[in-house]
């Protein structure tokens, strides 16, 4: 991502729309690097983590200024599982609709497969949706169920899909291009990618076991936020 | 019967591995290329593929041509495309399916591939960038077993993607290019899996997205990781950044 669009990124999402921020261990890596100059503007809530990955500076800096720095021990789950874990905990019920990941989605594949267990796992932690954003692209697990989907900010990008990607699903959808009727989606069957909008405006999605959605978003939009 | 392999043989330079290379449509590491393109037995790009290997080479276009781009063509820049057509590289357009580029790139690929002429394809991109792109990259190496008994191996940067089928597996790490982390991935549906030779290794374990997933694993030193799959499942690992760095 050039720096101008994670800038403009990384201050939207830590304006005071957000309600509570926090890095998962390297995540403070990234916020330090990308806010240089002005880090003060842009102190995370918490941050946790095996914190094996923070930089012995960055971490100074952010104790410094009384962050709060949590290092949860190691287990059978990722730090942004903790970190979400945690999170959830701190925030009072009720108080946020939602939450919102900035990265996840490229880099290590091993990281990114981790990513998308996180969300499967979140469903246990909470009712919330958590969406996964990085860069141009964003993910979300529907859970079983019927989901409507509003696609008419004007700020969603051309290509959406749905992907199958811990078991099979029977899915039926509406708003898309390709629309899926009781279709099987499987790996090795039909997965859908490359499908797009059918101008409605919303997309509904039932599915009989959890799907992760995902979606573009628009790179000039997020360039003309700030 | 057990299927040995060592993923990272393509970037050894005494490495015996014949492959065939798939350039698919994201930004593409110089030295990997320039590595892996001398080896290749064969090479193609998957419509854009063709605008990552324009822009990497530039400058010596002339000395990186592949022998065929296939695709949809929709992405494939149009400057692009009049290049290499003009160098008489075959460029074929294949009609829109239920198949991504990568597939039906991969399916030509493979045609024109006499049997038993190389041991794997290696295919650069596809891990990173449009999540969903991402996504289409694992379904397509579903789609190769149908297509052909040779690993399919995919490579984006530092990270490397192989579907193993059900079955035993042996795959040699110790090259010297090995990252430090490595995983398995029940895409697609759950497994039970059996592993020697990593630090955190499963005996008879149920993976499954929501239950237990194998990231940020890691090697025991032994040199060999043998994975014992009843349902297809993906090896991830890491390449060593200053190793690849260091190729040319």
């Amino acid at each position: 991502m050039s720096t101008k669009k994670a800038k403009s990124a990384i201050q939207l999402a830590l304006s005071n729309s957000a309600v509570m921020k926090a890095c998962a261990d390297g995540g403070a890596n990234q916020l330090y690097q990308i806010t240089e100059g002005m880090q003060d503007r842009f102190l995370p809530d918490f941050i946790a983590g095996d914190l094996d990955s923070i930089r012995p500076e960055v971490r100074e800096f952010y104790n410094a200024k009384g962050c709060e720095i949590t290092k949860t021990p190691d287990q059978d789950f990722t730090d942004f599982t903790k970190c979400l874990s945690l999170l959830l905990k701190k925030l009072k019920e009720n108080e946020v609709d939602a939450i919102v990941t900035l990265g996840g989605l490229a880099g290590r594949f091993d990281q990114t497969m981790a990513t998308v267990e996180t969300l499967f796992h979140a469903k246990n932690m909470t009712s919330l949706p958590v969406l996964v954003i990085q860069d141009s692209s964003l993910a979300c697990l529907l859970q079983p169920g019927q989901h409507i989907l509003k696609v008419a900010t004007g700020l969603e990008g051309e290509w959406c899909g749905l992907i199958p990607v811990g078991q099979s699903c029977i899915v039926t959808t509406t708003g898309l291009k390709w629309n899926l009727t009781n279709q099987l989606l499987k790996f090795g069957v039909l997965v859908s990618t490359s499908n797009t909008y059918d101008g409605s405006g919303t997309v509904t999605v039932k599915t009989d076991q959890p799907l992760l959605w995902t979606m573009g978003i628009k790179k000039d939009q997020t360039d003309e936020l700030i």
